[in-house]
Formats: C-alpha cells, sequence, structure tokens
C-alpha cells in the first residue's frame, strides 16, 4: 500500500525570472519504506519536501498522503492534518532555544492538547528509545549535534506520524553523530514502521535507505533499491551519482566509516 | 570606490534596513528642536519664562537629551548586533577594526545629517501648530512663528555630538575578536534568566509596601512615606523585573497540566526569553513612563484647578490690616494706582472683621456684619444673609467644610461682650479662603456686632479689630503683577520668621495661581516631550529587537509551521511575545501611577480640595489608546515578516 503518491508535480515559480523547479515528478512511496531522495544542488529536492510537508502547494499535479489530498485542505484542516500525520528533521535542528530537550520533544502533543498523562508516558518512551532520557532536562545550546539532531527525531516520532520527513538531517554533525543519527532512523523505521522520506547530498547517509531515488533538474532521473550489503549499495550510489554529472563540489566530503 | 562612497552606497541601497532608525532619529531632532523653538521664543521668554526659572527649562531639555541618547544608542546596538554578519564579512576579507570604526562613523554621520535636516525641516513645519497647542495650555494671548538662528544651531550642535559620541561608543560592541561568532550572525543567545528567589520576592513585597504605604498616606507621616515611597518603588520596579517574573514564570513552568497546553508552551517560552533579554530597559521604561504619566495627569487637572481655585478664592486682593497699620493708606492708595495701570476694572471694599473668644470653643472666633457680607454676595450674584439679633451664621473656608458646618449647631457667648449667639446656619458660598480669614469665622446681625466693644482677652482694642480691603477684580488671572512689593515684604518676613509683627497681610490669588500654574506648565513640558520621545523609544526599540531577531523567529516560526501550527496560533504565540513588550512596563507604570495619583489626592487635599480622578482617567485611557495602536501597528509588520517564507 503507498502512502504517498507524487502525480505529474510541476512547480513553477514565477518571478522576474520564471523558474520550473519541479517537472512532471511522479514516484510512490510505501508504507514502512525508507526512501532517500538525492540530486545535484539546484535539483529541486527541497522544493520538493516543502510540497510534501504541505508548507508549499505544486502549480500542477496531486501528491496524496495517506489518501488525503492535503493541499486541498482548509488552512485550518491543514495545520491539524500536519500536527497528526507529518514529522519533519531539519539540517539545522531547528529546535526551540527557550525550551528544555523535554519540552521540544513534547511540543506536537501540547500543540494536539492531548492529556499530561499520556505525554509524559511517550516522552519516556521516546527518549528511551533515542537514548537521551539524561539531557531531558538540558537547554539545546547545552547539548552537542547528535543530542541536538536526536532531541529533533524525538519531536518529529512523539506523535507517531505516519511519513516522517528529514531534509539532510546529517549535514550538519560528524561522522559518529551521522552514524548513530542515522542507524536511529533506520530502527524507527524498522521497529514502528514509520515511513521516512529522507533528502540528502550524502551518499553515506542515502545507503542506510531502502531506495534511492535521483532527480535531476526536477525531473526523475534513476532510482536503485538497495541490496543484501551496504557496501555495494553505497557503490551503486557513487555510480549513479558520477552520471548524474553533477559536479564533485556538490557532494559533501565523502566519509567512509 | 572610495572608502566614502562604499560607505554612502551602503546607507543608499539599505535604505529599507536605515528606515526604522532613520525615522525615530528625525522624530527625536523634530521633538528637540520644537522644544528648542519654544525654548528660545522671545514671548515666552519674557511672558512666563521669567517666573518658572530658565533652570527649569533647562534641565527639561537636559532630560530630552538624555533620552535621546539613551533611545538612539540602544537602537543603534540593535542595528549594529541585527548587522554583524555583514561586520563579519568585512573583517574576514581584512578590513581593520579601526576602517570598520570609520565605516560606522561614516555611515551613522550619513543618517545622522539627514535626520537632522529632515527633523529639522518638519519642526519649523509644525512648531505653529505646536505653539497653538501649547498657547491654549499657559492661555498665553498669541504665541507666533519666529525665525531665529538659536534654535537651528542649538539643534545640530546637539545631535551632530549625540551622534558622533554614539557611533563611537557603539562599535566598542563589535567583537572583532571572535569572527566566527559574527558571521554566524546574530543569535538570540536564550540562556534560563538567572534570578535568585530572594530578590523575586524581595521586589514583589518592596513594591506591596510602597503600595500600602501609597494607598495609607496621611498628613501625619507624608515627609517619611514620601521619602521612603520612591526609592522602594523603584528598587522593587527594578527586582521585579530582573528576579520577580522569571521567579513567577518559573513557577507557573512546573505546573504542568496547565504548561503543556497547546501553544501555551511556546508562548511561556517566548515571554521568558522577552524578559531575559529586555528586564532593564523595561525597568527604565517603566519609570520614565510613570513620571510622564504623572506630569501629564497632574497637567490635565489644570481646568478642573483653575475653576476651583477661583471658586475658593472669589475675592481678588485681599489686603488685611491691623488697625494701628501706619501704611495702610499708602499701601491701598499704591495697589489702586497699580490696578488702574494695567487697566483692570475693580470694586474697592472695606469692612471690619472683630475677634472673640468663644464660650463654647474657648479658641478666638473672627466676626464679620451681614452688611458687608451682603455687600459682596451682590458683587458675585450669591444668595444675600438676613440675620436677627442673637443669630449667626458660619462662613465656610473650603467646598468640604460647607457639608461639614451644615450638620454644625452651637450655642454660645461671645466672652469679653456676652453677647449670646445661636449658630444654626452655614453661609452656601466660599468667600474667603482660610489663609485669609483663619477657619473659625461667622456672621453675624449688625446690632450684634455694634454691641462688640470689648477687645479680646490678652490682646488691645488695636489688635482685635482689622480692616479687611477687598478688592473684587473679574479679571482676577491677570492681577500677578500687582503689589508686588507688598508681596515681597511678606516674603521677607516670613523668612525672618517676623510674620507676626507685620501690622498687615496682603494676599493676591492671581499671583499664586500664575505661580502654581506655571509649575505645572514646567512639568507637562517635561512629561509630554519626554513621553513623546519615550513612545517613540520603546516602540522603535521592540522594532529593532523584533528585526535583529527575525531571521532566528523566521526559523523557529518555520519549524513550528512544519508541525503543523495554526494561522490563529501563530498570531496567538506573536502576542504573547509582543504583548509584555509593549504592555507589561506600560501596566506596571500605570498601577505606579495610580498609587501615585491615590497618595497625590491626599496631598492635593491638604492644599485646594481639589479631586483629580476623572482627568487622569481620561490621560491614562488616552494613553492607552496610543500604546494599543502602537502595537497592532508593530504586529501587524512583524506578522508580515514573520509569515514570508
Amino acid at each position: 500500500m503507498s502512502i504517498l503518491k507524487i502525480q505529474d508535480v510541476t512547480k513553477v515559480y514565477e518571478g522576474k525570472v520564471t523558474h520550473r523547479a519541479i517537472n512532471q515528478l511522479s514516484f510512490e512511496v510505501e508504507k514502512g519504506e525508507f526512501l532517500a531522495v538525492m540530486g545535484p544542488s539546484g535539483s529541486g529536492k527541497t522544493t520538493l519536501l516543502n510540497m510534501i510537508s504541505t508548507i508549499d502547494t505544486p502549480t500542477s499535479g496531486e501528491i496524496i498522503i495517506n489518501d488525503i489530498k492535503p493541499h486541498d485542505l482548509k488552512k485550518n484542516d491543514l495545520a491539524y492534518f500536519r500536527r497528526r500525520q507529518l514529522g519533519f528533521v531539519f539540517q539545522d535542528f531547528n529546535l526551540l532555544q527557550m525550551l528544555t530537550v523535554e519540552e521540544n520533544i513534547v511540543l506536537p502533543l501540547t500543540l494536539d492538547d492531548q492529556d499530561l498523562e499520556t505525554m509524559q508516558a511517550r516522552v519516556k518512551d521516546v527518549a528511551r528509545q533515542l537514548g537521551i532520557e539524561n539531557i531531558l532536562e538540558k537547554r539545546p545550546n547545552e547539548i552537542s549535534g547528535g543530542q541536538a539532531q536526536k532531541t529533533a527525531i524525538g519531536r518529529a516520532i512523539i506523535h507517531t506520524p505516519s511519513l516522517l520527513l528529514a531534509d539532510e538531517p546529517t549535514g550538519n554533525l560528524d561522522s559518529n553523530s551521522s552514524k548513530d543519527v542515522l542507524g536511529l532512523l533506520g530502527r524507527i523505521n524498522k521497529q514502528e514502521n514509520t515511513t521516512i522520506v529522507m533528502v540528502t547530498h550524502d551518499p553515506i547517509a542515502a545507503s542506510y535507505c531502502d531506495r534511492v531515488l535521483f532527480i535531476k533538474d526536477g525531473e526523475y532521473f534513476n532510482e536503485i533499491y538497495k541490496d543484501n550489503h551496504r557496501q555495494t549499495f553505497f557503490q551503486a550510489i557513487l555510480n549513479v551519482l558520477s552520471l548524474l554529472g553533477g559536479h564533485v563540489g556538490d557532494f559533501s566530503t565523502v566519509r567512509l566509516p | 570606490m572610495t572608502f566614502r562612497q562604499f560607505a554612502f552606497r551602503n546607507v543608499i541601497r539599505n535604505r529599507r534596513i536605515y528606515a526604522t532608525f532613520f525615522i525615530s532619529s528625525v522624530a527625536s531632532v523634530m521633538v528637540f528642536f520644537i522644544y528648542s523653538m519654544l525654548m528660545f521664543h522671545p514671548r515666552v521668554e519674557d511672558e512666563f519664562l521669567r517666573e518658572i526659572a530658565f533652570q527649569g527649562m533647562f534641565v527639561a531639555e537636559v532630560i530630552l537629551v538624555l533620552f535621546t541618547l539613551f533611545f538612539l544608542f540602544y537602537s543603534m546596538r540593535a542595528f549594529l548586533e541585527a548587522r554583524s554578519k555583514e561586520f563579519g564579512i568585512l573583517l574576514h576579507l581584512g578590513m581593520e577594526k579601526r576602517q570598520l570604526n570609520k565605516l560606522i562613523l561614516f555611515e551613522t554621520m550619513i543618517t545622522g545629517f539627514a535626520a537632522i535636516v529632515v527633523g529639522i525641516i518638519f519642526g519649523y513645519a509644525f512648531s505653529k501648530f505646536f505653539f497653538m497647542i501649547v498657547r491654549e495650555i499657559l492661555q498665553i494671548d498669541s504665541l507666533p512663528l519666529y525665525f531665529s538662528w538659536k534654535p537651528f544651531a542649538l539643534t545640530i550642535v546637539t545631535f551632530t555630538s549625540l551622534y558622533i559620541i554614539i557611533s563611537f561608543v557603539s562599535v566598542m560592541f563589535i567583537k572583532d575578536d571572535n569572527l566566527v561568532s559574527l558571521l554566524r550572525g546574530y543569535w538570540h543567545n536564550e540562556q534560563i534568566a538567572k534570578y535568585s528567589v530572594w530578590k523575586g520576592i524581595a521586589g514583589l513585597l518592596l513594591l506591596a509596601a510602597a503600595y500600602g504605604m501609597a494607598a495609607n498616606i496621611n498628613k501625619e507621616y507624608l515627609v517619611v512615606f514620601v521619602t521612603l515611597i520612591p526609592p522602594f518603588a523603584m528598587i522593587g520596579t527594578y527586582l521585579f523585573f530582573t528576579d520577580s517574573v522569571p521567579f513567577i514564570l518559573f513557577q507557573i513552568r512546573k505546573h504542568r497540566k496547565w504548561y503543556w497546553h497547546k501553544y501555551r508552551i511556546v508562548s511561556m517560552a517566548k515571554i521568558s526569553s522577552v524578559m531575559r533579554e529586555n528586564s532593564r530597559m523595561f525597568f527604565i521604561s517603566c519609570m520614565v513612563s510613570t513620571l510622564a504619566f504623572l506630569a501629564i495627569g497632574i497637567l490635565s487637572s489644570m481646568s478642573t484647578f483653575t475653576h476651583q481655585y477661583h471658586q475658593l478664592n472669589p475675592l481678588g486682593l485681599v489686603y488685611s490690616s491691623k488697625l494701628d497699620n501706619p501704611y495702610e493708606k499708602d499701601h491701598i492708595s499704591g495697589l489702586i494706582d497699580e490696578l488702574e495701570d494695567k487697566g483692570l476694572s475693580y470694586h474697592l471694599y472695606k469692612f471690619d472683621v472683630k475677634r472673640q473668644t468663644s464660650s463654647n470653643t474657648q479658641k478666638t472666633v473672627k466676626i464679620l456684619t451681614q452688611t458687608d457680607i451682603n455687600r459682596l454676595a451682590l458683587v458675585f450674584g450669591y444668595p444675600v444673609v438676613s440675620l436677627k439679633a442673637g443669630e449667626a451664621m458660619f462662613l465656610p473656608y473650603s467646598m468640604d467644610s460647607i457639608d461639614e458646618l451644615k450638620r454644625k449647631k452651637v450655642t454660645t457667648v461671645l466672652q469679653e461682650n456676652s453677647i449670646p449667639l445661636s449658630i444654626n446656619k452655614v453661609y452656601p458660598k466660599v468667600l474667603f479662603s482660610p489663609t485669609e480669614l483663619g477657619t473659625n469665622v461667622i456672621v453675624v446681625s449688625d446690632e450684634d456686632f455694634r454691641l462688640i466693644k470689648e477687645p479680646m482677652v490678652g490682646a488691645n482694642a488695636k489688635q482685635s479689630t482689622n480692616h479687611i480691603f477687598v478688592f473684587s477684580v473679574p479679571e482676577w488671572t491677570k492681577t500677578k503683577d500687582i503689589g508686588q512689593n507688598l508681596d515681597a515684604l511678606m516674603t521677607e518676613a516670613y523668612m525672618t520668621n517676623h510674620e507676626n509683627d507685620l501690622p498687615f497681610y496682603f494676599e493676591n490669588p492671581g499671583l499664586d495661581y500664575s505661580f502654581i500654574r506655571s509649575t505645572f506648565a514646567l512639568l507637562l513640558f517635561i512629561g509630554l516631550l519626554a513621553a513623546a520621545v519615550f513612545f517613540l523609544a520603546s516602540g522603535s526599540f521592540i522594532y529593532f529587537k523584533l528585526y535583529a531577531g527575525l531571521e532566528e523567529d523566521k526559523k523557529q516560526f518555520d519549524a513550528l509551521r512544519r508541525m503543523g501550527i495554526t494561522d490563529k496560533e501563530l498570531r496567538k504565540i506573536v502576542n504573547s511575545q509582543l504583548i509584555p513588550q509593549f504592555f507589561l512596563p506600560w501596566g506596571l507604570a500605570m498601577l505606579h501611577s495610580t498609587f501615585a495619583f491615590m497618595a497625590l489626592q491626599v496631598f492635593w487635599k491638604g492644599i485646594a480640595d481639589l479631586s483629580i480622578i476623572r482627568e487622569i482617567f481620561l490621560v491614562l485611557a488616552a494613553i492607552t489608546c496610543m500604546q494599543l495602536c502602537y502595537f497592532y501597528l508593530i504586529r501587524w509588520r512583524y506578522l508580515a515578516h514573520i509569515r514570508a517564507i
């Protein structure tokens, strides 16, 4: 069963220079799948992610999440849809500095006005799952990048969303933290059966996924599926990337574990 | 491109960033210029400045400059913080700190000069309008527009030096030794406000104590209370913003059931960070607002004051003389000459006041005749009196005393002459003020008055009877220059404590009134201008702060939007971020001034039985409305910025 359907989506930015960011793109994501979207700079990855997270609307075509067409919803219903169905992880964490780690994590539930017992139980669960129980009382500026991203992931999964979106989640992390965070995402994907769509530059990050979708200049380019061995999958990703013909500078430094 | 061109282009091409700084600078210059125009006004100088000491006006202006300095300095800092990324790039490219200072100096001077020029042009254009308002307040006949180099020179010199000082001081706050943090841009370093529980509680207690004292002030402990309240309120306010508010917020955050509820969690966090960043600013803003409220409130009661003052002092000039006063003739003819010189019409009444001891109270009572009172009553259109022998009537000395004496019925004997009297009425209007005749005055029938022959015990015949000369002048507010020589003699006697040896007493309500009014007028200037500048300053400052943190806020709101926050909730969060900034210092200042007025009410009553509640309420309401408009304006701009992705 597909949880996310992208059908002939086109996004055109009007302005002094009309720019076609996404062109006739179609793909589907199955429930429980861990998908990476890769592509060179300016290929429309972030535009695509913004449209899926419903804060941007496609010029034409349809996006269907969980059999709902969010772009047809009214403004308020759309906000409720986002707070219940979607989770979002950012490259620079975007934790609210004035809240503690615990409060950051619980935020989506409080927005949805759940009762206190449920919230406290969920925070405890999630914190244990992420291994950040000992920093719950700290502030975002008192913890490391890896812990911050784990907190952000906690915030994104506490309300058990049907779709978890991640925009370069390892972009600001060192290699160890990256490995941690990616392992965590993989585990959440396997254990909770959470569907994840991740946009990334990093072939290593992509190699943790079930499937990698490549886009170029806003159009579908290629896709490859995971095989048994991560090393070979990683090599396959590198091969496609070199085919993609992006510039070397587009890729973040390859960090072998 | 020369260095100067670079600075110039920086300003011109960044005009949107510079606009807010520029506009508030223009407004400060404008207010200052209008004020200087008034200060150097030829008519102002010779009409009322003579009484309000020139120093007073000068002090007002210094206060204004200090506020402006404070405000410009703060906005400049916020402005530079917002641009720290740009400075980071310049330093990264190898610019020396010295060059950066020069660049900022150039830029500030370009904006500053433009602001001075525009401000003066606007100020000159609006000064006529302002003069019209001042003319109304001070009741001066005319206040024409004039041209003189003095206000221009003063404004230009003051503001040029202000801008130089500010640009030199504010560059010291750019930390060029930490390039990375500069490049990263201005970052809200949002830590929990460090506060001490004791200080927090102390702040609340001090405020409570100050309010309690202000509410229960009385004349006996006036001096103690008046010396204690201001420092209590000031320290209390400071601690309230730095410690009490974080303390209270922390207590609230403990209650998760309430705190973990919808957007409240974000709102509360926003409020705490706003409080942490701005506590000192809030303190100053609160104190200045309180002062401004007080000044404006007192002034707004002026119209009531004029009316009531006249009711309490309906007679014009009053000259009271003992029978052995050798100067009586000279003084009276001198006053008549002066009145005629000024072309003021008057009626002169002369009557006698006798003093006796009342058997009822064993105190001195002053006695007038029915005929004398009726003569005065006819002039003012007051009711006339008709008394039989043995009857008497109280003469009230204030509005309150009328009600008080109404209930009083006394049978007494004038001891020295054994004249029995029954006093069971009160004259329904105030004719004499307590300083003129004292508080124990009665009217008797002409027959009884003639029977008073023996002088009061302990006094000879000459001291027991006074002549009172009353000049009833319809244009009583214009008599302030009459009898200045007598006034000088009185003042001298008071200074040397010989007032009882003086054979006469002279009172000029016109002069007293003009003294009181001029003092208030000075307060009005300080109050209005300080309020105007501060209004602008606090509003713009909030805007600067928001502007400086805009990038960070945008990111946060983007995260919140992705988390599914509705538009309504977003607006509520922004409200909770803005409302404390606008209304917390304001609200506390309101509370401060309410209690101050309560205290003042007691003090005021002691002077002249005035009640000023209604006027004050109106003024506070008007100010709140203005603040509300400002709030909506800034919220509208801020929301527009936040919503744009």
